[in-house]
């Protein structure tokens, strides 16, 4: 790693361990949402030291232009009961939960200690250069190297969306008359029932 | 090359963008916007701003006004005259090499060329100088100084923030907004690669060329215009940051309704730019331009202009729906509708943080207009201007009559000037993109809200999906 780059990683690095802090630490939510925000560009910027441009900018896109803005705009929709109550847990707790994290991020530390990542082979085009992170190289990646999961998982993203939609639809005026429909039904099929059973009623005290 | 010339380069390379885009663009579009509004409403306008020179000053400059005039006149008549000669002698004239009132052929068109552009100058410093001893010594240069005094004014301005606002995001908010739209201009270039070795040679028209070169753009990135919308992306949350952190009813719903209208027209931004990219083949900027620098689909012209392929040319009228309604401003300015939202998000800002909005949102609009210029008419590609300079079509010389000067189809220049030739290209084309931009603001009605979002999700998504799929068609035909 050169100097240079270092020095990125170690900014963008320091950034991102901020914004995750903050993320979580914030009382107020739309704070929490900009820390994610800077968390988030902080780590496209740790893409850009490891030459993943189409990463970073996908990270970007998708992370900062998408998600985060879904959560500013839920918080405002919400308005101040999202805040959070202050933490009602007592001293012990916390130190335990403090405990059990440092512990279990220490361990994953040092498993990973000395533990080099496996070189994968070059992706080259037909020229001959390197095209690893490029666009060009994401695209031979996917619809190449992968094709098959990756429609998988867009013929599985897919199923979600129109589930969702079908879920959260309201009923057509067809759909809305066999529910009432139905509904009558069931209250004519009840006072039935009541009747009968006031007869019933009726003649046992007769 | 050294690496302190690239960061040299680097370093002067971001300076012009930030004094052109913020320092000239953004205050000239301000005061072209208010000069155009009060010429339509028949007011005066942007025009109080003054400079006052002191009154020796101005009895200097009146002392001047008639000697002035006085050489206007002169040099008008020193070029009627060699007018008339030239006229004399094309008519009289039997020997080549004959004079008038001794002055030689080439003599008079020099004289006659010199004398209209000394009085024509004579003639408005004139105008200007009557003018100014009109206004008793006030310098107005046509109202372009007021938003330089409405930026001094904006800097010391009471910044006033609301007692119950959470005063980290309500200063975070112009910042998050104004730094992307500054960003955007990282992959843009401006004008074609430099070679720094050979800046006052005539260089070849085609070729490799060895040596030390300048990418006329700051960053070469692979992304190219994903990079772009990557970080245009992050301006949306600004003003939704801004809209909540006023506390004020009126900036929460004026945030809400930005984020909505810009997360969805967003969306069909990228995609009716997505038909570039399928016939330009290419995502970086630099070489869109030279697609079009170097494609041509008609006779006698080197290059297109993507404008001029049909597909594109729905594509452009797409975009530009976009990238209005992208930029918050009339039709689409509902989120700051002053009729029914006060000032929307900005409500609550004033001072320098309002002046970063402000920025922010012209800067985006010279970011998207020259990203218009650079993907459908062509970035610095001038007509029949190469690398060596300019080669109209077809072979041919035209002598002047009476001289031997000719001027022929081919006209070589110095690199330096080709690059400069680019430059300005590139610029008039984003002034005149922007103009057409502002000429709609104050044409068009308001839309409703709900028009707006229907606009988009039932109007230009499917649209662009389609022009998409007839481009892929189109392509696959003509390749095969």
């Amino acid at each position: 790693m050169s100097t240079s780059n270092f020095v990125l990683f170690l900014v963008s690095g320091g950034l991102a361990i901020v914004g995750a802090i903050g993320t979580v630490a914030s009382r107020k939510p739309l704070r929490a949402a900009v820390a994610l925000l800077l968390h988030i560009i902080a780590l496209a910027a740790l893409y850009l030291t490891l030459h993943a441009e189409l990463l970073a900018a996908l990270q970007l896109l998708v992370y900062a232009g998408a998600i985060v803005v879904l959560f500013v705009f839920v918080i405002m929709l919400i308005g101040p009961a999202a805040e959070v109550p202050s933490n009602p847990r007592g001293k012990i707790t916390r130190l335990l939960s403090l405990v059990v994290g440092g512990s279990v991020m220490a361990t994953v530390s040092f498993a990973l200690v000395g533990h080099t990542a496996p070189r994968l082979p070059m992706l080259r085009n037909e020229a001959g250069e390197n095209i690893f992170g490029t666009v060009e190289g994401m695209g031979v990646a996917i619809y190449q190297q992968a094709l098959v999961p990756f429609e998988l998982v867009s013929a599985a993203l897919l199923v979600a969306i129109i589930g969702a939609i079908a879920i959260a639809r309201s009923r057509t005026p067809q759909e809305q008359a066999v529910v009432v429909e139905r509904q009558a039904e069931r209250i004519e099929l009840a006072a039935a029932r009541d009747a009968e059973l006031a007869q019933a009623t009726a003649k046992v005290g007769s | 090359m050294e690496l302190w010339q690239i960061i040299l380069a680097a370093l002067l390379k971001i300076g012009f963008i930030i004094a052109v885009v913020v320092g000239a663009f953004a205050p000239v579009l301000v005061w072209a916007e208010r000069r155009q509004s009060a010429m339509m409403q028949d007011r005066v306008g942007p025009h109080r701003a003054a400079l006052t020179l002191p009154g020796w000053a101005v009895d200097l400059v009146d002392s001047t006004v008639r000697p002035l005039f006085a050489g206007a006149v002169l040099c008008g008549l020193v070029a009627a005259l060699a007018g008339f000669g030239i006229f004399w002698e094309f008519v009289f004239s039997t020997e080549a090499d004959s004079t008038f009132m001794g002055v030689s052929h080439e003599g008079l068109y020099i004289l006659g060329a010199v004398a209209t552009a000394v009085a024509g100058a004579l003639f408005v410093g004139h105008k200007v100088h009557a003018g100014l001893v009109d206004a008793g010594g006030k310098v107005r240069i046509i109202g372009l100084l007021h938003p330089l005094a409405d930026a001094l004014k904006m800097i010391w301005k009471e910044d006033f923030v609301p007692p119950k606002a959470d005063k980290f995001l309500h200063a975070i908010a112009p910042i998050i907004t104004v730094i992307p739209a500054v960003l955007t201009f990282a992959v843009i270039p401006f004008s074609d690669t430099l070679f720094l070795d050979y800046l006052t040679d005539v260089v070849p028209r085609d070729g490799v060329i060895q040596g030390a070169t300048v990418p006329m753009q700051v960053a070469n990135l692979n992304v190219g215009i994903l990079f772009i919308f990557a970080v245009a992306g992050t301006g949306v949350i600004g003003a939704a940051v801004g809209g909540y952190a006023s506390d004020n009813k009126f900036s929460l719903l004026g945030g809400i309704r930005a984020a909505s209208q810009m997360v969805s027209y967003e969306v069909a931004l990228g995609l009716t730019l997505v038909p570039c990219f399928m016939i330009y083949d290419t995502l970086r900027l630099e070489e869109m331009v030279m697609w079009q620098h170097t494609h041509s689909f008609v006779p006698g012209f080197a290059g297109t202009w993507g404008i001029f392929l049909p597909p594109l040319t729905i594509g452009f009228i797409l975009y530009l729906t976009a990238a209005i309604a992208e930029t918050k401003r009339v039709p689409f300015d509902l989120p700051e509708g002053e009729s029914e939202l006060v000032g929307g998000y900005l409500t609550e800002y004033s001072g320098m943080k309002f002046g970063m909005f402000f920025t922010g949102e012209f800067v985006e609009v010279v970011a998207l207009a020259a990203i218009a210029a650079i993907i459908f008419f062509g970035g610095w590609d001038v007509p029949f201007l190469f690398r060596s300079g300019f080669d109209l079509p077809g072979e041919w010389a035209f002598t002047v009559p009476l001289t031997d000067w000719v001027i022929a189809d081919q006209i070589l220049l110095q690199h330096w000037f080709v690059v400069v030739i680019q430059l300005v290209a590139f610029l008039g084309k984003i002034i005149a993109l922007i103009f057409f931009q502002l000429t709609l603001r104050w044409s068009l009605p308001r839309f409703r809200y709900d028009q707006v979002m229907a606009l988009c999700w039932k109007g230009l998504l499917p649209l662009s999906l389609v022009l998409i799929l007839i481009t892929g068609i189109g392509i696959l035909v003509l390749n095969q």
